[in-house]
Parts: structure tokens; sequence; C-alpha cells
């Protein structure tokens, strides 16, 4: 018997509804525009999937934050482990975390936004793996499921759950409401993906664990490295084990830097970096894609500005990726804050695989400025991620 | 308007057309893994029958084809050129498109116009069992067809990942008697070290042949048998382009541009080496001869020509080839008979003296180029194919643009019908556009054994 740990934002997704940007810290607001609550709707959806299955035991918090949208799913096997009164608030979702986490969950299924995912994420960190039934305003964070039908997909499978690394994003709340978007990765999750149980059938070819191929791509960069050239490495898991491969300990949400196999700088913000290449005759910077919607820059690696990025130049961006990341990004983006210098990744980007492979993947362009950029001639394709 | 064009039975070709009797310069020997200095006949001998070391070496520009190979030849060839008529017109070009259609032979492609010969030498040495490679099952279902006809045993090692995604084509190589073992296998030296290295490799072209040619080589009554590459395989596939030259004549045509796809070369050689005969021979200097390789292992595009080993485990005889180095283990991509890290050295000689040309395609440009070839004139080709079809597209598209009518010939080389998988995943919008990382390449080439 699986143990699934469940919980609502009751809140997720009212703000959205009524033009808040977000619900944190605003929910009277949105209950004064008439916004009412739709995370249960959607986590209704999941649920109902999952009524019948007997292989599952749901543990849940009381009332609006659990009990009450299993009961309306018409799920009979769960069982409250915390109870709460008044308002939800990100405390109880904490502290719901934890209780199921000490209760020996197997799995935390929540419904919410990226609010919802890094709270429960201060809880039980990478302890357990955390999936989400998308229902916020802002999901950022690669922990959801495309769709609620998804969700139950994935929780119903009888193969073993293939786990991934999923970001979880933090958006600076009171920014965003005034128009500008400032995303940082907050931490790398663990969350149950798809790929084993359906991708492998219908794709037919194999593909290898997100384990082994982020070996791969670690032992391929270890030793494409050039002596004397310095290597930025950005954020997540992938540049992590890039850095376990030559021997070095690396940060796992911060910006370092490698020369010769030792590290030469780390969780440096952009000024130290900028400090850092101005001393450097020769730098790359190897980058992985962030966030659900897959950012090469602009979400979780700001430090890495354009001005940075023009300092070591585009051709100078190795991006590299697990198969399993890729496949669930099928458009690349780049929003460095500098829109001509987006422009200049050209329509396709190289993105390091596995070893010696790679795969050619699309970056969205805003058509705008790409004919703005090809008008005025500055336009580069850099189809080839190192010189 | 006619749309088949078809010889007779008689006109089958009664010799094969020996590419090496017209290079300017002799091609480099192979060498020996350990000396790094010329084999003879004697080292191949372990795993080959004198006939076909013989014709491996040969420069006579002619070698006859036996009678008794004709004989099963007239199973399916002739195999029918077609005029792409509707494929022109869904086009709106003004090049004239042929293709050879191989895919009529029993195991659906052209691998058994060397499979026949190659079993019928070695019953013919006294040979009693083959031990085998196979990628995308195409030449072990071909080679299993033609033990069979000898009543040779036969042992197909399969890349794993082909033998996962293509269970029919081994069920064929059942049908026809013969065993198929997916590769890396426990049963051999280089297998399980491979699979002590890496217990879920998806396997690789250089992988099984280094576990067959181990095979061979420690049973007397066995002998290897490699389904491309090798200057005999290259030679028997010629009846391709020998038929197309004369299809072509009863239309009173000559092509501009011959295309073929390239994983080891055969097809391409078979369809292209009489071609570029003509074009060495200054009779046709400008004909225009493309091999269409995928971008996820281009060799002939972006490989070094330099020697390396034919197998993963160093077995084989080092060749002077277009390469990726030996120890390169391409993705697992739909098209897997092209998963190849090396190159015919014939073909790799053509293409580095400026012979030939080639081009790469990524897995979704491919399937794009097949799904309308499937929709004008019915043929639903093999991923490998696909390529060449690709090619052609092309190449027809450009005379669009330039007004020119070319005519475009290409090898239609095998069926996709056990490929429906990669079909599917190309509608669902699964296919990944592999590519090699060209930029790293040095680092890639850099593993590959330096001769002196």
């Amino acid at each position: 018997m699986r143990r699934i740990g469940f919980l609502i934002n009751p809140v997720a997704g009212m703000g959205g509804a009524v033009g808040l940007k977000g619900t944190d810290g605003n929910v009277e607001e949105a209950r004064r525009r008439g916004a009412l609550p739709e995370a249960q709707n959607r986590a209704k959806v999941t649920l109902a999937l999952l009524a019948r299955e007997s292989g599952i035991m749901f543990v849940t918090c009381s009332g609006p934050m659990g009990e009450d949208a299993l009961v309306k799913a018409g799920v009979q096997n769960y069982q409250i482990l915390y109870h709460y009164r008044g308002d939800s608030s990100a405390r109880n979702t904490r502290q719901a975390a934890m209780a199921f986490k000490n209760a020996g969950t197997d799995l935390i299924m929540f419904c919410g936004g990226d609010g919802t995912a890094r709270d429960i994420f201060d809880a039980i960190g990478r302890d357990l793996p955390i999936l989400g039934i998308p229902a916020g305003v802002k999901m950022y964070s690669a922990v959801f499921a495309i769709d609620p039908i998804t969700a139950a997909e994935l929780i119903r499978s009888d193969d073993e759950p293939v786990l991934r690394d999923s970001e979880i994003m933090d958006i600076d709340e009171e920014a965003y409401r005034a128009g500008q978007l400032k995303v940082r990765l907050y931490g790398i999750a663990r969350t149950p993906g798809s790929e084993g149980k359906v991708q492998i059938h219908k794709q037919v070819f194999e593909e290898r664990d997100e384990e082994r191929a982020k070996m791969e791509i670690s032992r391929f960069i270890h030793e494409i490295m050039i002596p004397d050239v310095l290597y930025v490495l950005g954020a997540g898991t992938t540049t992590e084990a890039i850095a376990r491969d030559i021997g070095v300990n690396k940060t796992l949400l911060g910006v370092d830097a490698i020369k010769n196999g030792s590290t030469v700088a780390t969780d440096m913000n952009e000024k130290t970096l900028w400090d850092l290449l101005r001393q450097e005759h020769e730098a790359k910077i190897i980058i992985s894609p962030i966030g659900a919607q897959g950012f090469i820059l602009g979400r979780g690696n700001q430090q890495i500005s354009a001005r940075i990025v023009r300092r070591v130049g585009c051709g100078n961006i190795i991006v590299v990726a697990t198969p399993h990341k890729l496949r669930e990004t099928p458009v690349l983006y780049v929003d460095s804050g500098d829109s001509v210098l987006d422009a200049e990744f050209g329509d396709t980007v190289l993105v390091v695989s596995g070893y010696q492979m790679a795969q050619r993947k699309r970056i969205y362009q805003n058509e705008t400025i790409q004919r703005k950029v090809k008008s005025s001639g500055t336009h580069e394709n850099p189809d080839r991620p190192v010189t | 308007m006619q749309t088949k064009i078809l010889l007779d039975e008689d006109q089958i070709p009664k010799r094969w057309y020996n590419v090496q009797a017209d290079l300017k310069t002799p091609l480099d020997p192979p060498l020996h893994p350990q000396t790094q200095k010329p084999i003879g006949p004697e080292d191949l001998s372990a795993i080959f029958p004198m006939d076909l070391i013989r014709q491996e070496v040969t420069t006579d520009r002619y070698i006859d084809i036996p009678e008794e190979v004709q004989e099963v030849f007239r199973l399916w060839r002739p195999s029918p050129l077609y005029r792409a008529f509707r494929l022109e017109k869904f086009l709106k070009t003004p090049a004239k498109i042929y293709y050879k259609w191989e895919g009529v032979s029993p195991a659906g492609s052209h691998k058994t116009n060397t499979s026949i010969p190659q079993a019928y030498y070695n019953m013919k040495a006294g040979i009693e069992r083959i031990a085998t490679e196979t990628g995308a099952g195409q030449w072990g279902s071909a080679m299993s067809f033609a033990t069979m006809l000898y009543d040779l045993e036969c042992t197909v090692y399969m890349v794993r990942s082909s033998y996962t995604q293509k269970p029919y084509r081994k069920s064929m190589m059942h049908v026809w008697g013969a065993e198929c073992i997916p590769s890396p296998s426990t049963r051999t030296n280089a297998g399980r070290a491979m699979l002590e290295k890496d217990p879920d490799t998806p396997g690789s072209l250089g992988m099984a042949i280094s576990e067959a040619v181990e095979d061979a080589a420690s049973r007397k009554n066995t002998n290897y048998a490699l389904g491309s590459v090798l200057n005999h395989v290259c030679l028997h596939q010629t009846v391709i382009g020998l038929e197309c030259r004369e299809q072509l004549a009863m239309v009173d045509d000559y092509p501009d541009v011959v295309i073929g796809c390239v994983g080891g070369g055969s097809n391409f050689a078979g369809i292209s080496f009489p071609f570029a005969g003509d074009k060495l021979s200054g009779k046709h200097k400008d004909v225009d001869i493309i091999g269409a390789e995928p971008a996820s292992c281009p060799t002939l595009t972006k490989g070094l020509f330099t020697y390396d080993l034919a197998d993963e485990a160093g077995y084989t005889p080092l060749l002077k080839m277009f390469t990726l180095g030996h120890d390169f283990v391409p993705p697992s991509m739909h098209a897997g008979g092209l998963r190849y890290h090396g190159d015919s050295p014939i073909v790799s000689r053509l293409v580095h003296d400026g012979v030939m040309r080639a081009v790469s395609y990524h897995q979704g440009e491919v399937f794009d180029a097949a799904q309308t070839f499937a929709r004008t004139e019915g043929i639903i080709v093999a991923p490998e194919t696909s390529h060449a079809v690709k090619s052609a597209i092309d190449e027809a598209l450009a005379c669009k643009k330039t007004g020119e009518d070319k005519t475009i010939l290409f090898n239609c080389s095998g069926h996709g019908n056990f490929d429906m998988s990669a079909y599917d995943a190309y509608y669902e919008g699964k296919l990944v556009d592999y590519e090699y990382p060209d930029a790293l390449i040095k680092e890639a080439i850099s593993r590959i054994p330096k001769i002196s």
C-alpha cells in the first residue's frame, strides 16, 4: 500500500482570476474582487481518477486543505494527519508536509502554485518526491504535472516511479505585481516523471535514466575542457555533476567558476563574476535550462547577466541538459534582459545531452525583435556550443 | 509516361563492377590492429572464405557473378526502377525523379544482394555456420534468408536497441532458421566486457561486429559475414547501379544526381559506384553523387579521414576511412542501420577525393520527407532510406528554384513495414533531433589509435 500525502492550498489561483498576479498576501483582496476557490476543482479531477485505486492510502489535512476535496472526489481510503483551524497559511502547509514525512509517506501530491511548492520544499527538501497539480497563478517551478489528469496517471502508474530533478522557483511577489519578473532558483526537488512508463514504449528507442545521462554529460564536458580556460558553471544538478566529475564541489544553486580542474570562485553574484571575467583571457559558460519552461538565461541564472554573456560571447556558452529535461521543454527560452542579445542566440541551440551527443533545440524568438536584429546586421547564429 | 521501367530476368547483371579498378590512386591497405602493418590474405582467412578475400583486394574491373547466385537473384531481380511522377507533381519541380526500389527482395531491402553471394562462397568453402551482426535487422534477416538457402546455420548479434525496437525483424530471422541474440551479450568475451563497462548500453554496430568476429574466430566451422563497409560487400551491391544504368538507358536518360543513404555505405555504393566509374573515366564527369547520413552520426560530413578500427573491441583490421572514433556510440535513433562510426573505405576515398559528397539530416526532417513520399508514391520507406528521400526532395526543390530539369536518381533501399513505431513517434511529436556536437569533434577523434 502506497501512502500519498495530499494537501491543497485552498486559495491557490484565486488572485490570477481577478488580475492580482498571485494570491500570496492578497486573499482578502481577491475575495473582495469576487474570486472563488478554484484549487479544489482542479484537485477533484485528479482525485476522482485515483478514487478507486486500492493500492493507495491518502494521508491529508482536515477541511479545505485536503479532506473536503477527497470526500467530494469519492476517495474513501484516507487518513487525516494534520488538523488546523481558520484560514490556512504557509505555516500550515509546511507543518502538514512535515507531518506527512514523519508518517512515512512515499510522495506528497499538492494542488497549488509556486508558493505552495516552495513551502513544501522548505519542510521536506529532497527527502520525499513532490508532485504538483497545477492550480496557482504562477507555475515556473518544474514540479507540476502538465495537467490534473497527467498527475493522476503519474500517481497511478504500476511501475516504480522514475524520479527526476525539478527546480523550485522563487518569484519576487512585489516585483511581479509591479510588472517585473524576478525569478530565482530556490531549490531542486524530486518529482516522478513519465518517461519510464510512457515515453520509452511510445518513442521506442531507449533513453537513459537521468543520473546516467548526467554522468555521460559530465564525462564528455570534462574531456573537452581546455587548460587555462575559465569555466563558469551555472546552477543546477547537471552542472553540479560536471563539477563532481572534475573532482571539485559546486554550490547547487549558485554560479561557480573552475579553471584547470580547481575551483576559482563559488556562489558568485553578478558583480563578482564580472570582476573575475575581466581578469581572464578566455572563458566559457556551462548552463542548463531552468524551470518548467526551460530558460537558458533569465530564470535561476540571473548572475549570468547580459553583459556577462557579451563578455564571454554567445559562442562560448555550452548548454547542457538531460534528455528527460529536454523532452519536457520542446522550446527553450532566453531572457537575459537584453532583447537584442537574446535574438543573437538564433533560432536553435545545440544542447549537450550525453557523451559525444547533443540535441538541436528550438529557441523561442520574438519575431519583432528578430526582424529588428536582422535588419541591423548584428544577428549571429551561434549554432556551435563552443569555439 | 512510363512509371515502372523493368528489365527482363535475363538482363540481371552477369558481372559486378569493381570501382577499385578506376580509382586514381589505390586504396590504403588495411592494417593489423596489433602490428599496424598491412594485413595479408592469411590474416583474414580465419573468418572469411578465400573467394571473398580475393574480391576484397582485387583491382579487376569486373567480377563474374556465379550462375548459382544469379539463379537466386531471379526471385526479385531485376528490381524495378520507378519514375516518381506523383512526387514530382507534388513538389512542382521540373526535375525528373527516379528511384530504384530494392524493397522487393524477400528480406525487404538491398541487403540480400550481398548476403546471397556471401553465403554461397562460404558454403563452397565448406563452412557450416555464419556469425554476423545486424543494426536495424535488415542485414540479419537478409543473411538468415541466404544461409537458409545454402543450408548453413546462422547466429545474428543484433544491436540491443534495435532488438527491442523491432521485434518482427528477429521473428523473420527465426522463420528462416537463424538464431538472433541481443548485443552486447554474455556469449562472448567482448560482449561481457562491454556489459561490465556499461550494463545499460543500447549497443552499437561496432560492439555487435566484435561479438560476431570473436564467435567466428573461435570456431572452426564458422565464418564471419559483414553486411556493409567492406569492399566485397560494396562490389556485390553494384548490381543496383548497373541495372539502373540499363533501365535509364531504356528511357534515354542518365542521372545528373545520384543519391543513397549512408551508414556503412553499401547501398550508396551499390547505386553509385557504376556512375562514379563513369565520372572517374571522364565519360560523365559532371554527375553529382550524394550520400545522405544522419546528423547524429555524421561520419562523412563531420568525421576524420584516418585509420580506425572497424569494431569496438579491436578485433578487426584498421581501415582508412571517415570515422567518428570506434568507441563512439551513436544515440538510439530510429535509423538503426545508419548507426556506424565509420564508413566504407572506398566510399570514404571517393568522398575524400571529391568524386562524391555528403549531406546530413536530423530525424524530424527525414520523416517529413518519408511522409511526403508515402503520400505521393505510396511506399512507406525504412527510416534509413528516408535520408535518401529527403536528399532527393531537396535536390528537386533546388531545381524548382533554378528551373533546371535535372535527372535525379536515388536508391529506395528498403521498406519501413517493421518501423511503424518510428512513424508513431513521429506523429506523436516524440522524435528527437540528435546531433553530433561538431565543434567538439576534435576531442572525440583524439581517441583514435595513432598510426605512424
